[in-house]
């Protein structure tokens, strides 16, 4: 569990984030949802530390994130996994080296052991017969699904995904939220995806907090979203008239 | 105020490069793989301007010698010594400054937009340590090897050019390059080699690792890299001139 109270962040004398606090449950994939520049992706890197918080509280499991030193927050690092928006792979290692590089870095497994992981997670991925290929001669979808191998190889116990799905097709990316989601009900882990498309918001949104304009607007589930008469958010969400059909079929009960 | 900003930047980011390694093992498979890619992949480059620089020299010095009392031989020993002291350390420090600085700011700086770098830094890997080290470690050691072969094909260079041309004969070329031969001289300018490697190294470095933006400003990282670390050369150059010759 993650949970985050009174977050504020401003870069310069710009405030990008006030006073966001929530809880981040595990087992479950918790959706930080939003325009574009409303601060998710500022949140979201605040969380895991790549951005110092100007106040506030990060709590994983109760460990005070915040006032842990560099040593601890280091060893905090080896338990979290975390897909980046482009992927963020290594161009100068293959899909399988770049899988097993946080392996190589801080495990104490054999070779064998290391390669029984890394096939074990690719396989998950279903990307097992890439494994040779560099990044540079696999897809936007398969890059993904190789983050996101990556992310996982170390078991970790907290998951962070900044918009899994920018730049892949819709049955693409419905693989990858499928996948992300039974990942994290499998290995009950704490997951955190950013996103702003409303299609994983209605696949995968077990626990989601809205946020715009930096301030935290609403927080529910995927079932409550449709029907919240929140301003802001009924703005967001039909921005695609589908789901104000969706919306208005299930008030008529069809 | 720029300047002494950038400067407590760089020596910074140099406090988390010598930090303890998470494992070492990676740390020096990773400064084999640096020696491979900056060292010797840049031995064919040296090669060529070596000997380049090692014939224009001995043609300069050549017409240059207008006086008659002065002996030939003067040719070869002019080309050794300007190889030794200076062009094979400084202007081959300017040049590599070019070649391995530009390569280390645009790989370092290209990692840091495509968020690698904060990838590493969130498996709890300390970033700088893991891809700056291994590189100051690979040029600062092979530095001097370079300066050593680009002072072997200087002066073959020079015993190529210098005959061919008619400026001087073979004999008295290869009396000059063995006349009055001080060894301080090399171990003044393997020093030189040793302070211009770690600059090359860090400086272009810290550029890229600092770098904000997309492609065009890892562009302009890597121009800003190469002239900082060419200025800091001649500045280090002048510097060491002074306190051990």
């Amino acid at each position: 569990m993650i949970e985050i109270k009174n977050i504020y962040k401003s870069f310069e004398q710009k405030e990008v984030l006030r006073n966001i606090s929530k809880v981040f449950n595990e087992g479950e994939t918790n959706l930080i949802i939003g325009r574009s520049g409303s601060g998710k992706t500022v949140l979201l890197k605040s969380i895991v530390g790549l951005h110092e918080i100007d106040s506030g509280q990060i709590l994983y499991d109760n460990r005070d994130f915040t006032s842990m030193n560099q040593k601890l927050r280091k060893k905090l690092r080896q338990e979290i996994g975390m897909v980046f928006q482009g992927g963020a792979l290594f161009d100068s290692m293959t899909v399988e080296e770049n899988v097993r590089f946080p392996l190589d870095m801080f495990s104490s497994l054999s070779t064998v052991e290391k390669q029984k992981q890394v096939d074990f997670c690719l396989e998950r991925v279903n990307i097992l017969d890439a494994n040779k290929l560099s990044p540079s001669e696999i897809s936007g979808g398969m890059k993904k699904r190789v983050a996101i191998a990556r992310a996982i190889v170390m078991n970790p116990k907290y998951l962070f995904c900044d918009e899994p799905n920018s730049g892949l097709d819709p049955e693409t990316s419905l693989v990858i939220d499928e996948l992300i989601h039974s990942i994290t009900v499998d290995l009950q882990i704490t997951t955190i995806i950013n996103t702003h498309d409303m299609n994983s918001v209605m696949e995968i949104g077990d626990n989601i907090l809205f946020i715009s304009e930096g301030e935290m607007c609403w927080e529910g589930n995927r079932k409550e979203i449709l029907f919240s008469d929140n301003q802001k958010l009924q703005e967001f969400v039909f921005a695609n008239k589908q789901y104000q059909k969706i919306r208005d079929d299930k008030i008529e009960g069809k | 105020m720029n300047i002494f900003n950038q400067t407590g930047r760089y020596f910074a980011l140099l406090l988390r490069v010598f930090s303890k390694p998470e494992k070492h093992s990676l740390y020096v498979r990773q400064t084999f793989n640096e020696i491979e890619n900056l060292g010797v992949n840049s031995v064919g480059i040296v090669a060529v301007i070596s000997i380049f620089m090692g014939g224009i020299m001995t043609l300069q010095v050549a017409y240059n010698m207008t006086n008659p009392l002065l002996p030939n031989y003067i040719i070869g020993l002019g080309n050794r010594d300007t190889l030794i002291l200076e062009f094979s350390s400084t202007i081959l420090g300017l040049i590599m400054a070019g070649k391995i600085g530009s390569n280390i700011t645009s790989e370092i700086g290209s990692m840091k937009v495509t968020e690698q770098i904060d990838s590493l830094e969130i498996m709890g890997v300390n970033s700088a340590g893991y891809l700056i080290l291994p590189k100051i470690i690979a040029v600062v050691l092979m530095f001097p090897l370079l300066y050593i072969l680009s002072v072997f094909f200087g002066i073959i260079g020079g015993m190529i050019v210098g005959p061919a041309v008619g400026a001087v004969s073979l004999t008295d070329y290869l009396n000059g390059i063995q006349y009055a031969f001080n060894p301080y001289y090399v171990t003044f300018s393997i020093i030189k080699c040793l302070v211009f490697g770690f600059l090359i190294a860090s400086v272009s470095a810290f550029f890229g690792y600092t770098v904000e933006g997309g492609a065009f400003d890892v562009g302009t990282a890597s121009t800003r890299a190469v002239v900082n670390t060419n200025i800091l050369i001649l500045v280090w150059d002048l510097i060491l001139t002074q306190l051990l010759l």
